[in-house]
């Protein structure tokens, strides 16, 4: 196809930064710039909607594919193409963007313009990981996501914002920086960048060891994997809600979008020679996090933390290098970015209404916001696990891949599953049930715009839940490609 | 018979101080713009006729490309400077036209040293260039701070000097001969001699552990007199050691190759940690130059991959860097007279726009982040750094520039984050905006199109 319309999806939004920043902040209302944002990042939307339609799900490998030489002296290409792998994540991007945007006209009152000027430069750099498939390219985009999230983490977060961005950012850098090193070793060796080239050259046993874990060192903080996750929470925490809905939709799948990416078909060996590391460590993660979820105070960190747990589940999926694992772990994936940005955004509509994040805070909120309430539960049950909502299917294939390889694994992972049943409901019965508190009875129900994003969201999880083909159709064969 | 036309462009220069000697009793206003006009005379001759200066001697092609590359950016360096350094200097009533004949001197200093075959010629260069930098870091006479920053970098750059000397007897006491080709066969003598040579070197370009005069001299001078010795003495400096670094083949002698590597680390870990702790702008910079030569002493080691390439990217993307921070530093001032402290910058973002985004790429690029041209440079240099196989060097560097990025941030914070302080008045500097603008430009379009810069850098070195 000869249409452009990888590099129109990157360009759209930074265009429309551009046009923004250039236009004079004094003489615009907040409600235009957010207006004007949202025309962007739906018309982007719409955008992204052609590539699944367009997208041959018959054919191996990438489609819509450009290149042009960029640095010619040192091979450098800009070299994008999608596969099933990477719609539907470029689909989610795109789709929670205008969400973020929507849900912030009320909260963001100052310096609405960078605001939205950061999330559409922000969706741009993610879409660019996404569809890059020349190493550089897609370095550049990985890192370049940092500026706008640890700008709009640390201009519009809470209190402790600055401890927060500088840990988030500073985690990330240092991971990444170990795989820039492996990724220039990779070039120099094959002297290309090209994604598929790599994929077919084999290195030294004990040289393939080594870039594994830099490669793991930062997606593993990226995804985040459990002795790697601290900076988690805190920046959950400390983001604005639109900022959290992203963190948890998006970018925590970066991470797991390297593994199936890169790690994966690059180093065969290394990915089998480390695979107990790996279910030991999401092991942990699931029952631990779970644990310290059950125990926390915050809704957001609770929510962070079963963002640690679930993240687990896709890796464990992910390295169990069946072909049932890996679908079940992208499908987790993308349930995980629809639920979990979902309930960041349920906690944010409470705490811009009440202005606290503790959970005894509340009580007995369905009361005076039964709409509320409703699309808490539904969120929450997709959460959980429940059959017919997007959570179970995910969950259901990576603990049935699990006991093909060991049953102890199973074990483990089925525990995650009741803890976090048990933190959620828990979560859920706290805030929702309860005698009704004296100060929460002025609390308003959802407003239409909320109901809207609301049930745009639950009804995705229901889809996706009800009928899970429509996704497995998309990467069944990318996915089958990418297995060793 | 001498061939004078290669010496065209040092002989440029010679008549250009004596114009402005005469020139500037009268009218110093006039001798300035009459200098801007020379460099950019210089640099179109360069641009256009550089090689065939060059012509009609025997230095090998390569060389000669290293030359006239590196002259160029020396003169468009020096343009810029000029331009900026009128206003800076009239607001601390320092506006002299002896300052020009500094700058003047330091580069005549600057293309000597380039160029120089022979060590005393070498010797003769960087003394020119250094008694130039001390009077230029005393040029605020009233300021305490300044004399002592003036007194400081003199005692310890004589102190350099005279190791310079010392190694150059002892290389002649060895083999007889004062030219820089000419070391073929090595004794213990000569790599002492060799050593002594490179460590004056290394404190010319203020390398660690060489480098404890930079943060007091950088804090204490005039801020346009320290944009100066950031940026283009240091500049030459490193070509000198470039070329010394590659015609010696220093990567053959083990010993001299080892101080190489430590240095090259040492300075990678005291600029970032040295840094760290700093709360004022100025030392903040010293402390992330001596992290960034520690980079560019990795690209010297390097150069076996991709040419001199590398170097030179590192470099130009670097002094573009470092205009554009000082062009917004010297573009603000405190109630109390020149900009000083970071915290200073606090909520720089509701005062200025230009300024504080200028300044977001500027540190970004420097910190190595993605999209800025700062990240490929480092890219390039780490690239041919692991092809030549320093695997832990390489990996000491992007841990360093991960520790930068800490400090970069920090700036950015009080920028973007904090409320503002103290009230900064905008000096309103037009070419500084137009300078600060310009660079912050180049550093990010040069992501989108990186032909000319490469090219540039390319073509010269066919």
């Amino acid at each position: 196809m000869s249409f452009p319309i990888l590099s129109l999806l990157i360009l759209t939004p930074i265009i429309g930064a551009l046009t923004l920043s250039l236009s004079s902040s004094t003489q615009l209302k907040n409600k235009t710039i957010f207006l004007s944002g949202l025309w962007i990042t739906t018309g982007e939307f719409l955008l992204s909607l052609l590539l699944p339609i367009f997208y041959d799900k018959s054919k191996n490998g990438y489609q819509f594919i450009e290149f042009h030489t960029w640095f010619d002296k040192f091979d450098i290409n800009y070299y994008v193409g999608v596969d099933g792998v990477s719609i539907p994540l470029i689909l989610l991007t795109t789709f929670l963007v205008p969400i973020c945007l929507l849900c912030s006209i009320n909260s963001i009152q100052n310096r609405a313009k960078e605001f939205v000027i950061y999330f559409l430069l922000l969706e741009s750099f993610i879409i660019g990981v996404f569809v890059s498939i020349d190493l550089v390219i897609f370095y550049v985009f990985f890192e370049a996501v940092l500026i706008p999230m640890f700008l709009i983490i640390g201009i519009w977060g809470g209190e402790n914002r600055l401890y927060a961005t500088f840990k988030f950012f500073l985690y990330t850098l240092a991971g990444s920086v170990l795989m820039l090193l492996a990724i220039i070793y990779i070039i120099s060796k094959v002297k290309s960048g090209n994604i598929e080239l790599i994929s077919d050259f084999t290195f030294d046993q004990q040289i393939e060891l080594v870039l594994f874990l830099c490669f793991f060192a930062s997606f593993a903080v990226k995804v985040p994997m459990f002795p790697f996750h601290t900076w988690l929470p805190d920046a959950h925490v400390q983001a604005p809600t639109s900022g959290s809905v992203i963190l948890a939709g998006v970018l925590l799948k970066l991470g797991a979008y390297g593994f199936i990416r890169l790690s994966l078909p690059f180093f065969e060996y290394a990915s089998i020679y480390f695979q107990p590391m790996i279910f030991a460590l999401s092991c942990v993660a699931i029952v631990y996090t779970s644990i310290v979820a059950l125990r926390q105070l915050d809704m957001k960190k609770m929510i962070a933390y079963s963002s640690v747990a679930h993240m687990g589940f896709v890796t464990i999926g992910i390295f169990t290098l069946t072909q049932d694992g890996i679908n079940g772990a992208y499908f987790q994936m993308i349930s995980h970015g629809i639920v979990s940005a979902a309930l960041f955004l349920i906690v944010g509509v409470v705490y811009e209404r009440h202005h606290t994040r503790m959970i005894s805070d509340y009580s007995g909120v369905t009361n005076v916001m039964p709409k509320y309430s409703f699309f808490f539960m539904v969120f929450m049950l997709s959460s959980v696990g429940l059959p017919g909502t997007s959570g179970f299917v995910g969950e259901f294939l990576v603990i049935m891949s699990t006991i093909s390889v060991s049953v102890y694994l199973t074990f483990f992972t089925a525990i995650g599953v009741i803890l976090g049943a048990s933190y959620m409901l828990l979560l859920y019965k706290n805030i929702n049930f309860g005698d009704l508190k004296s100060d929460i009875k002025q609390l308003a129900d959802l407003t239409n715009i909320e109901i809207f994003y609301f049930s745009c969201l639950a009804f995705l999880t229901m889809l996706l839940g009800i009928y899970p083909k429509l996704l497995f159709e998309m990467i069944n064969k990318s996915i089958s490609l990418s297995i060793i | 018979m001498i061939n004078l036309f290669q010496f065209i462009p040092e002989i440029f220069i010679l008549s250009l101080i004596l114009i402005t000697l005469c020139f500037g009793l009268f009218n110093k206003d006039r001798a300035i713009s009459l200098n801007t006009l020379g460099f950019i005379l210089l640099s179109v001759l360069l641009l256009n006729y550089g090689k065939d200066f060059y012509s009609s001697t025997q230095i090998s092609l390569n060389t000669i490309n290293l030359f006239v590359l590196a002259k160029i950016i020396l003169s468009i360096g020096s343009i810029v400077f000029i331009l900026l350094l009128k206003r800076p200097l009239k607001n601390e009533n320092l506006y002299r036209y002896e300052y020009v004949l500094f700058l003047l001197f330091a580069i005549l200093g600057s293309f000597v040293l380039i160029s120089s075959n022979n060590f005393l010629t070498a010797f003769i260069g960087l003394e020119l260039q250094s008694l130039s930098l001390y009077l230029m870091a005393a040029f605020n006479t009233k300021n305490l701070s300044s004399n002592e920053a003036g007194i400081k970098y003199f005692s310890l750059g004589a102190l350099s000097s005279g190791f310079l000397l010392f190694g150059i007897s002892m290389i002649y006491y060895d083999t007889g001969s004062f030219n820089i080709q000419n070391l073929d066969n090595f004794t213990a003598i000569s790599e002492i001699g060799l050593s002594l040579v490179l460590i004056s070197l290394f404190f010319k370009v203020s390398a660690a552990p060489f480098h404890i005069w930079t943060p007091d001299v950088y804090e204490g001078s005039p801020t346009i007199s320290t944009l100066f010795f950031a940026t283009l003495p240091k500049f030459a400096s490193l070509i000198f050691l470039f070329r010394v670094y590659q015609e010696l083949n220093i990567s053959d002698i083990k010993s001299l190759n080892y101080i190489f590597q430590m240095v090259c680390a040492i300075s990678l870990l005291v600029g970032v940690y040295g840094a760290i702790t700093q709360k004022v702008i100025k030392r903040l910079l010293a402390f992330s130059s001596i992290n960034h030569i520690g980079f560019m002493l990795l690209g010297i080691m390097s150069y076996q991959f991709m040419s001199e390439g590398t170097l030179f990217f590192y470099l130009i993307i670097y002094l573009i860097t470092t205009f554009g921070i000082f062009a917004v530093l010297l573009n603000l001032r405190t109630v109390d007279g020149e900009f000083t402290k970071i915290s200073q910058l606090n909520g720089l973002r509701f005062t200025s726009n230009s300024k504080s985004i200028s300044m977001l790429v500027f540190f970004f690029s420097l910190a190595g982040i993605p999209p800025f041209a700062g990240f490929f440079a480092k890219f390039f240099i780490l690239s041919a750094s692991i092809n030549d196989g320093f695997i832990l060097l390489s990996i000491i560097a992007v841990l360093s520039s991960v520790i930068a990025a800490f400090y970069y941030l920090t700036i950015i914070k009080n920028m973007f984050f904090n409320k503002s302080e103290i009230e900064l008045l905008d000096d309103n500097n037009k070419t500084g905006k137009v300078i600060f603008i310009l660079s912050g430009l180049i550093i990010t379009l040069f992501f989108i199109y990186p032909d000319p810069l490469i090219n540039l850098v390319d073509n010269l070195f066919k």
